[in-house]
């Protein structure tokens, strides 16, 4: 189970950014241009879109894909 | 030495419209924006909305955090500019201001945090705070000298735009953004404004014409939503640069009534008067329009022309009023900005707009009344713009024609 498209699908519908501007290898915030603003934000929709409580202390997450490995992790421990 | 301040740029975001044009000429036909809202409430509620495109301003990812009140103070404030002709690269971005004004903050974000069941975005606080209109409008121009907000109530944007006249006066900033803008119509705020029992009632249907300033019948305001900003600069920078002024701002009168929370008080009114009188280095005789306050309350208007009565004197009946509130509603901490825009377009244009729903003027009320079929002024020379707050601070804008 990847996240990662579900997540380019709700970047896309709520910021207007396509999959392909946003490598998942590159930091969001250099290249995405979400600030830490936008990214508190996108954290809360992404707890609203999967029902899901993401964790309060992993703040090195830079990269979408780095993103999306700790939304599977979650949404792991959540079904297990 | 003390600069001329002159107004370069107008910039409004309003239920008539974001082109200050439309919006006068709407006065000057008298048609009304306020309309039946949220017909779930208990009691029925009017007001004047804005169908506000904000893509035109910013993208998605932008509005991250970004309350209505944030977005339609960036829309005026970017009009204001481009009116202005300023590109800012043109001046040091340290020696230009935001002066804005602003009642509440972003009352939609507070609102949506009451009402998440428990679940609030993690934005609210910053799209809630009050000087995020003048922050917003400082990032999207690069604004990097004083960035302020006045929360002064229903003075907040007119008390905005004379301290603004102070620091170009004085020589402190080169270039003013100077205005305000509230957007407070969500259900809880509009309940809270109810319960006060200052609003307007009206019969359905009736709503476009529930506000009646100085008539007899009349029985309080309808909230607006809406921002207004104007470009503040020195008479030698505009004449330097080529630039149109609209107006000069000869003086302002700042006072407190320091009587009661939200009674209002003649004397009080009447310091604030003759005190931007005294500054312009005007007589009343000099002044031939005034844009009231004017809120329809029972008591309001009879304070108000009593104040204007005791510093006009013999000179009253020359004086000629209005109060656009009926029209556009009361924006709050926006209404000092928009009512002061409206002024220097009446005093631009030589007409002055219509007092607007009041068939029959009450008697304690008595004032040379701008009706709708005289609406010419072709010797106006100077006009003013009284905003008078919840809370006793008055605030009065004195124009003189550039």
């Amino acid at each position: 189970m990847s996240s990662l498209k579900e997540l380019q699908d709700l970047i896309h519908e709520k910021y207007g950014i396509e999959p392909s501007k946003l490598d998942p290898d590159a930091s969001m915030r250099e290249t995405g241009g979400l600030d830490s603003l936008a990214l508190a934000e996108f954290l809360f929709a992404i707890e609203d879109h999967f029902g899901i409580t993401m964790p309060d202390d992993d703040a090195n997450i830079d990269t979408l894909g780095e993103l999306a490995l700790l939304v599977d992790k979650v949404r792991a421990a959540k079904t297990a | 030495m003390n600069h001329e301040v002159c107004v370069t740029g107008l910039g409004v975001t309003a239920p008539h419209g974001s082109d200050p044009g439309v919006l006068f000429e709407a006065l000057l036909d008298s048609r009304s924006a306020i309309r039946p809202i949220f017909p779930d409430l208990p009691k029925p509620a009017a007001a004047a909305t804005i169908a506000f495109d904000e893509s035109r301003w910013f993208t998605k990812l932008q509005l991250a955090g970004v309350d209505r009140v944030s977005q339609l103070a960036v829309a005026a404030a970017d009009l204001a500019v481009h009116d202005a002709g300023l590109a800012m690269g043109d001046a040091d971005p340290e020696r230009v201001g935001v002066y804005a004004g602003c009642g509440m903050g972003g009352a939609a974000a507070l609102e949506a945090a009451y009402r998440g069941n428990g679940r609030v975005s993690p934005l609210t606080i910053p799209a809630f705070m009050p000087n995020a209109p003048a922050a917003q409008v400082a990032m999207r121009h690069g604004v990097q000298g004083p960035v302020l907000t006045y929360s002064v109530a229903c003075a907040s944007s007119s008390v905005a735009i004379a301290e603004a006249a102070k620091a170009i006066q004085r020589g402190e900033v080169d270039v003013a953004i100077a205005g305000g803008s509230e957007a407070l119509i969500v259900p809880g705020v509009v309940l809270a404004w109810q319960a006060m029992q200052t609003l307007a009632t009206f019969q359905p249907g009736e709503a476009a014409g529930a506000v009646r300033p100085f008539a007899s019948d009349r029985s309080g305001f309808a909230l607006g939503e809406g921002a207004a900003f104007l470009v503040l600069e020195s008479a030698e920078r505009a004449r330097g640069r080529g630039a149109r002024s609209y107006a000069t701002l000869a003086g302002w009168g700042l006072s407190s009534d320091a009587t009661h929370l939200t009674k209002p008080d003649a004397p009080g009114q009447a310091r604030a008067l003759r005190a931007a009188l005294r500054l312009a280095g005007l007589q009343p005789r000099d002044v031939g329009y005034c844009n009231a306050h004017g809120t329809a309350t029972r008591i309001g208007d009879v304070v108000e022309r009593n104040a204007l009565a005791e510093v006009w004197g013999d000179d009253f009946d020359r004086l000629r009023v209005s109060s656009t509130k009926a029209l556009h509603g009361h924006m709050l901490g926006a209404a000092g900005a928009i009512e002061a825009l409206i002024t220097v377009l009446a005093l631009h244009r030589r007409q002055l707009p219509p007092n607007a729903n009041c068939t029959q003027v009450d008697p304690a009320c008595s004032l040379n009344l701008v009706t709708r079929d005289e609406t010419s002024a072709p010797a106006l020379e100077a006009a003013m713009s009284n905003s008078f707050a919840f809370g006793g601070t008055n605030s009065v804008l004195l124009f003189r024609r550039a």
